[in-house]
């Protein structure tokens, strides 16, 4: 079974491949040089060789992005990457500088989607947590986060949701504070000798910070302290901190 | 007397030429207006219908030796996303089944797991950094994009009936057949507690992959 899911998805990107097959009558984007030169290289990164330059007054067809590179073409049909800082001081058919939009500070600031993927402990296991976090104003978010315990004596489940105040969104290194709820399930190991399973509801409150890096992404630290209320006479406490890499859109 | 003559001929000349010219300049004005008023404005360069592939997925094959419990057959998948033209995020899920321990072999009939915990399942997330990006050459017609990269990361082995929190590292060499198809051959150490064969200690299981990837 796992197999064809892995095959279906496989497949997914095809439906990238559909225009190629229906033939896309989108217009062809150009730019034309307006640098002395701008230089192509084999592939999307610095490492790869330069071949072929292009001179003052050339148009360029662009084709595809990947990371910080542009994959364009010429008139004679040559197909080379330029690095997308070069391509930004290219002009399109306008006559104007062309608009390429650079993640940076601002769009930080102005982000509505966040996602991301932190490590850590919790109570001195392992935590693998991911999350996804909406903006409803700068200052305000609402998260789900999934996350992942492996202890030496009990796997742990854990689903959450939060709210996250940061105070100063528009500093590079912001601090914030959350507040949520959520739910446990804990599973014993199989080696121990009562294997008793059991789920609780739990409630946390944390601080954390996020540094902007660069493009579209951050590091995320932050530090939990979860309470978990059990069905005995006491509640139990845990704490947690965990560190990772975000990306925005 | 010369320079006079000379004088009021070359004015007379001038004002002749610039009278001359002068509407033919003015009709060369009119003439300047098309015919027909084209319709096509400069269109700027929108972004949005630039395709960006900075995700990659994919599914591999190959044989991964789980510690006490032979080599066996390993299949999966991962999700890539490329962060910069080095740094990448690669989420991975992986299915083998564990072999018999040696003990097993020897003893008879005896069964350290039972057959469903036997079965191998890890999943992992990874930092990778393509360290060496390079050309390969394939007789003097073909040349292919290639990158070597190291990568790292942590994860969970689900495995003898419990999930074992797992770290893995390794390197892999990925030759880009296009810019939008890859194949890819990599090695991957994984490394978990385990207690399932007497004392726990730290079980080291060596993965040989090769696998197929596609950009979008």
């Amino acid at each position: 079974m796992p197999i064809v899911i892995l095959l279906l998805m496989l497949c997914l990107p095809g439906m990238t491949w559909a225009g190629w097959l229906w033939g896309d009558d989108e217009p062809e984007q150009r730019v034309r040089v307006v640098e002395p030169f701008v230089v192509w290289r084999t592939g999307p990164a610095v490492g790869y060789p330069v071949f072929h330059s292009s001179e003052k007054g050339e148009w360029l067809t662009l084709l595809q992005r990947k990371t910080g590179w542009m994959k364009v073409r010429d008139k004679k049909g040559r197909e080379g990457w330029v690095a997308v800082a070069a391509i930004a001081q290219t002009q399109d058919a306008t006559g104007e500088n062309v608009n390429l939009s650079v993640p940076d500070m601002k769009a930080f600031s102005d982000r509505k989607f966040e996602a991301g993927i932190l490590m850590g402990e919790f109570e001195g296991s392992p935590v693998t947590a991911g999350y996804g976090g909406y903006w409803f104003t700068p200052n305000l978010a609402a998260e789900l986060w999934g996350s992942q315990v492996l202890g030496s004596a009990s796997e742990i489940l854990m689903v959450n949701a939060n709210i996250v105040h940061q105070p100063f969104p528009h500093w590079r290194v912001s601090p914030y504070f959350t507040l949520g709820v959520g739910h446990i399930w804990v599973d014993p190991k199989a080696t121990l000798a009562v294997p008793e399973e059991r789920d609780n509801t739990v409630g946390h409150a944390g601080l954390g910070l996020r540094a902007y890096i660069t493009e579209r992404y951050f590091i995320r630290a932050e530090f939990k302290d979860y309470k978990v209320f059990t069905s005995r006479s006491t509640n139990e406490e845990a704490t947690e901190w965990k560190i990772g890499l975000s990306i925005f859109f | 007397m010369e320079n006079r003559t000379k004088h009021l001929f070359l004015t007379g000349f001038c004002l002749a030429q610039v009278m001359a010219f002068a509407p033919q300049v003015f009709a060369q004005e009119r003439d300047d207006w098309p015919l027909i008023e084209p319709d096509v404005k400069p269109v700027p360069v929108n972004e949005a219908l630039i395709d960006t592939e900075n995700f990659e997925i994919g599914a591999f094959l190959g044989v991964i030796n789980i510690e006490d419990f032979e080599s066996s057959f390993v299949y999966g998948g991962k999700l890539t996303y490329h962060l910069s033209e080095s740094f990448f995020f690669e989420a991975g899920i992986g299915f083998a089944e564990g072999g018999q321990t040696s003990f097993e072999n020897l003893a008879g009939n005896v069964q350290v797991l039972t057959d469903s915990e036997r079965e191998y399942r890890y999943y992992n997330i990874n930092l990778g950094y393509n360290l060496l990006p390079g050309q390969a050459f394939l007789s003097e017609n073909y040349a292919f994009n290639t990158n070597f990269y190291l990568i790292a990361g942590a994860g969970a082995t689900e495995f003898g009936g419990d999930t074992r929190f797992t770290v893995n590292a390794g390197a892999g060499y990925q030759v880009l057949l296009t810019d939008s198809l890859a194949i890819d051959l990599g090695v991957r150490q994984h490394f978990y507690r385990i207690d399932v064969v007497g004392a726990e200690k730290t079980s080291m299981n060596t993965e040989i992959r090769t696998g197929l990837s596609v950009f979008f």
